[in-house]
């Protein structure tokens, strides 16, 4: 039996490594693939170490792996504090409540209904935060063919995210 | 996939179709011959059938619109992702949106009484 300070250990790694995992994928997609043309959409490969954070460590281990990455992030592609680093935490916290949302529901979501949520909340609150960064209702024209590409990533992160959770042990963090 | 994931990707998929009329509602329909470009700034009006270049000025930068052969397209822009370059021409439906730099282009909505209305 381990301790509960041996546990919270455990837990305080395991976040830091998933926020490792995050910057990476975030930063590997920023730089390698290229936004697709509408609405700056992405396949969102980070969202995978948080749908982990939140399955492991739980919700509110999960808002800080997404935030801590979307700050990272921005401060090595160099656009901490723009309006663009606006959107992505806009879109990251949306995901987040989105997702806890679902996984609240217990077993009647998987993990890739939690990613399609996150993913479709993303693009919704960036939208209508450029809607207002904008000045009009532009953007959310947009909103069809974004959430129509949010289904897609979220279905392939949702899968990626199903098949990691498959080959990984569930760490035991209160006993072992 | 669980049942309540099935029924969560037919909700998605639901709400963008039914976005989809929405949209069009909201943009109107558009004139092909004159685009809007809306910036901090403010508005320009931008014929399509003369080839031109127009700079708007952005939040952060300069975004530079291009007219040839009848339609608009964004050239270069100051922000990082460059989405609205990426966009490629401007269609109905399809806006260019240059978020960080606040400036949007889209076809500008006939209006009600147009002669073309009556005549479609």
């Amino acid at each position: 039996m381990r301790s509960h300070a041996d546990s919270q250990t455990t837990s305080l790694a395991l976040t830091a490594v998933l926020v490792a995992v995050a910057v990476c994928l975030g930063y590997a997609e920023a730089v390698l693939l290229p936004t697709m043309p509408v609405a700056g959409v992405r396949i969102g490969l980070a969202n995978i170490a948080v749908v982990m954070a939140l399955a492991f460590l739980g919700s509110g281990r999960a808002l800080l792996v997404s935030v801590v990455r979307v700050v990272l992030v921005a401060a090595i592609t160099g656009t901490l504090g723009g309006p663009a680093f606006v959107f992505a935490l806009s879109g990251a916290v949306a995901a987040w409540l989105a997702m806890c949302a679902v996984a609240r529901a217990g077993h009647l979501f998987s993990v890739i209904g939690w990613s399609v949520a996150g993913s479709a909340a993303h693009v919704s609150a960036q939208l209508l935060v450029a809607s207002f960064f904008v000045g009009s209702a532009v953007p959310l024209l947009m909103l069809p063919a974004s959430l129509g590409l949010a289904l897609a990533t979220g279905l392939v992160t949702g899968h990626l995210s199903r098949l990691l959770l498959s080959r990984i042990p569930s760490p035991s963090l209160s006993a072992a | 996939m669980t049942r309540g994931d099935t029924v969560l990707v037919c909700l998605v998929a639901a709400m963008a179709l039914f976005a989809l009329p929405l949209s069009g509602a909201l943009a109107g329909a558009p004139a092909q011959d004159v685009a809007v470009l809306q910036g901090p700034a403010g508005v320009t009006r931008v014929p399509l059938d003369q080839d031109a270049s127009y700079v708007v000025e952005g939040s952060s930068g300069e975004v530079v619109f291009k007219v040839r052969d009848g339609a608009l397209r964004c050239v270069t822009s100051t922000c990082p992702d460059h989405v609205c370059v990426r966009s490629g021409l401007l269609r109905p439906g399809a806006p260019i949106v240059c978020a960080p730099n606040g400036v949007t282009a889209t076809l500008e909505a006939r209006a009600e009484g147009d002669l073309d209305a009556i005549s479609r």
